[in-house]
């Protein structure tokens, strides 16, 4: 079997065990599961940025806010249509990225960071203190699921958490897809120059500021669509969505997983939520245990977990070829 | 303050220790058989499971501690004595980080994993609200022990009908509309407030406000200022206050904050100036403790209990048998944590069942006794119904803190919003 069968082969394995994951699995490892994809697709649209472009972030949780409060809104004024629900987070999130966006590209580095995280506690605080509009501290609460509607006739319940597993898993597919697509584009390479020499690119002709802007956009997208899909989730959009501490999330557990892979971030967002969730039945202090495990794993394997796993089987398969 | 801490593994120990008192009793004796109701339909199979959640992490962590201490007592209490409906109660507390998304993660896990019978905890009124749309998905009875946010009984269970939800602690009326009955009567007709800026804050001064004014025609509110959470320097809230030159402060900062606020306050000579102060929640331990002597005289405090009230012998014996076992007086949560899980003793005694249906039928409208005092959960919005007092800080050689004097205790009924929420008659006063 040539390389890319035994991939193919993986992943048609590894998506046919997750959509088995209701029929075999409690409530409560369906429902992490859904946390995990939630936090997989945030995380691997702001990898775009980060491992992609070299571009840290840490004003992410504004766009995922935007996305949950999108639909929010959206839900509660015009329809409750799901799935315009969620275009419209989308939407929402790829204006706020892209006024973000527009301010923060021209730097680069810790002054990047800093403009993004600036940008996104103004969203925050926005949030918080516009009552009348987002319901401030309280959250935005009553997010209903509402039926799927498709071509007019074929209505799709998404009410129990059964169901709605499907309904993020295929959204979760069609981001990794997407982010899949856009790493191996032509755009994804320019992107990728822009990491490695952003000069020397520049002097390519290439408006290197104009491809930060696109893909900051497009990350924000991502992060609008994960907001959407934990408002539906979780029946709420909260003001701590939007808050720094949030936006750290996607950073660490790309760090963890890895920046150089597509699947670096789902793996570290799953190590992440799975870790938190084991020590926290062993010790009320969970915080310093899995302070700990983080610190391990970030020091021991470089480029985090999936890093590892690369080396291993790269060494591997290198000493059966040879 | 010192801290008298539990980890896990003597917590473990603890609720071991008392269901082998309690399979001790029912072997032994032959004399502890169930009797009353229960005792003719053996339906209930299995433990009793309470899944119970508070912040046990960041600077409001002493909170969760208390909290355990009042959960621990009544555990091992009820246990010790054959349980609920002879069975053993066990209970997990997790961290709820004070979070709304962990809030409803951990009751999840409670319900979904590790098969919870009911819930109980819930510190924050943003927490209580992110939880309560999934109460009716999750289907089991949650006991709201520390979030006052009225929206979560006259919104949820009142109006939207998620029957799941109780509170046994006091809502936002004892803080907004009772410090305005206590108001009343203070020759004060210029109001300011230094409160926190979120929706507790804000609640509670609009309540206060609202209904200051119909019990007293003329009344003013001239400064608002508001403190973010988090804030440690309040001078610049202190000189908007002192600026405004009001008769009365009304403040509803709490535990900490309140603590740094009314020590910056005393340094700036406010209390000499500003004659009447109320503090709806100043009454806490933490902020009795935490001030010590320093805490200044008549400043009106209540709270969501009060050690010393009801001044009865159930009350001054589970005092005595707190300090006993933690070393502390109890805080408010201590004693809605305790009440909690013996709000569930009678009602699936009386139930005769701990399937959510009977459970929720047998709460409505039931009456319990508790430290408290004696507590009714009104039938429509779920919400526990008992009197707390209001005094005057005073200082006493028995404690080494200030404690309350001059205790006024007005009948929550003439306080408490009622249903139907909206239009004339809902609000006090009532005629």
């Amino acid at each position: 079997m040539t390389e890319s069968r035994i991939r193919y082969a993986v992943l048609a394995a590894l998506l046919l065990a997750l959509a088995a994951v209701p029929y075999v699995s409690g409530k409560f490892f369906v429902y992490l599961t859904m946390r995990v994809m939630l936090l997989g697709i945030f995380a691997v649209g702001f990898n775009l940025l980060l491992g992609q472009t070299g571009l840290l972030s840490f004003g992410h949780g504004a766009f995922y806010a935007a996305g949950a409060y999108g639909l929010g809104l959206f839900g509660a004024y015009v329809t409750p249509n799901p799935l315009l629900g969620v275009a419209v987070g989308i939407a929402a999130a790829a204006v706020v990225a892209l006024l973000v966006g527009y301010l923060c590209v021209r730097h680069t580095e810790i002054y990047f960071a800093m403009l993004t995280l600036a940008c996104g506690m103004m969203v925050f605080s926005f949030v918080w203190n516009a009552r009348s509009i987002t319901g401030g501290d309280d959250g935005f609460i009553g997010i209903m699921r509402a039926p799927v509607t498709l071509f007019g006739g074929l209505r799709l319940p998404i009410g129990k958490d059964s169901q709605f597993y499907y309904f993020v898993l295929a959204f979760f597919v069609l981001a990794v897809w997407v982010a899949h697509r856009i790493r191996i584009s032509p755009f994804g390479l320019v992107l990728s120059g822009i990491r490695e020499n952003a000069r020397r690119t520049e002097y390519a002709g290439i408006p290197v500021r104009k491809y930060r802007l696109s893909v900051f956009v497009v990350s924000g997208a991502f992060a609008g669509l994960a907001g959407a899909l934990e408002a539906l989730l979780e029946s709420n959009a909260r003001p701590f969505m939007a808050h720094w501490t949030h936006s750290a999330e996607p950073v660490l557990v790309s760090l963890l997983g890895g920046l150089s892979s597509l699947f670096g971030p789902i793996v570290g967002g799953a190590f992440f939520i799975a870790m938190r969730e084991i020590i926290q039945r062993y010790t009320e202090n969970w915080m310093l245990g899995f302070g700990v495990v983080l610190l391990v794993v970030i020091m021991a394997f470089r480029g985090g977990i999936m890093g590892a796993v690369e080396n291993l089987f790269g060494r591997r398969s290198a000493g059966a070829g040879r | 303050m010192q801290k008298k801490g539990i980890n896990r593994r003597q917590f473990l120990k603890l609720t071991g220790a008392g269901s082998l008192v309690a399979a001790a009793g029912t072997i032994g004796g032959g004399l502890t058989l169930p009797k009353g109701l229960w005792a003719a339909t053996p339906a209930i199979k299995g433990p009793i499971k309470i899944g119970y959640q508070t912040v046990l992490s960041g600077t409001l962590a002493g909170y969760g501690e208390f909290h355990k201490m009042g959960l621990l007592m009544a555990v091992d209490e009820i246990n010790a004595k054959g349980g609920i409906a002879g069975r053993k109660v066990e209970v997990e507390v997790r961290d709820s980080t004070l979070k709304p998304d962990d809030a409803i993660k951990n009751a999840r896990y409670f319900v979904d994993s590790w098969g919870a019978d009911f819930l109980g905890g819930i510190d924050s009124s943003g927490q209580a609200l992110a939880l309560a749309p999934l109460m009716d998905k999750l289907d089991r009875v949650l006991i709201v022990t520390h979030a006052a946010t009225e929206k979560l009984t006259e919104d949820f269970v009142y109006r939207k009908g998620v029957r799941q939800i109780f509170r046994n602690c006091m809502p936002t009326y004892n803080d907004g509309n009772a410090a305005a009955f206590i108001a009343k009567d203070f020759p004060a007709v210029k109001w300011a407030t230094v409160s926190p800026k979120y929706e507790y804050g804000f609640t509670c001064w609009k309540m206060f406000r609202e209904t200051l004014t119909k019990l007293k025609p003329g009344v003013s509110f001239t400064a608002e200022s508001w403190a973010p959470f988090g804030t440690t320097d309040f001078r610049s809230h202190i000189n908007t206050i002192l600026d405004a030159k009001p008769d009365g402060l009304y403040s509803t900062e709490w535990a900490g904050e309140l603590i740094s606020f009314l020590k910056q306050a005393k340094e700036a000579g406010l209390f000499d100036k500003i004659r009447y102060v109320m503090l709806p929640v100043g009454a806490a331990m933490d902020v009795l403790e935490g001030m010590g002597k320093d805490m200044p005289d008549n400043l009106w405090i209540s709270g969501r209990y009060y050690f010393q009230y009801p001044n009865n012998k159930t009350n001054n014996e589970w005092v005595a048998r707190f300090r006993k076992r933690w070393g502390h007086y109890p805080a408010y949560v201590s004693e809605t944590a305790y009440s909690c899980v013996y709000a569930i003793k009678e009602a699936v005694e009386k139930a005769g069942s701990k399937d959510t249906g009977a459970v929720i039928q047998a709460m409505e409208g039931m009456g319990m006794n508790s430290p408290a005092g004696h507590r009714v959960f009104r039938k429509e919005d779920h919400q526990a119904i008992y009197d707390v007092p209001w005094g005057k800080t005073k200082a006493d050689p028995k404690f080494p803190f200030k404690v309350m004097g001059d205790m006024k205790v007005l009948p929550a009924k003439e306080y408490f919003n009622r249903p139907p929420f909206e239009g004339p008659g809902t609000t006090p006063p009532f005629k």
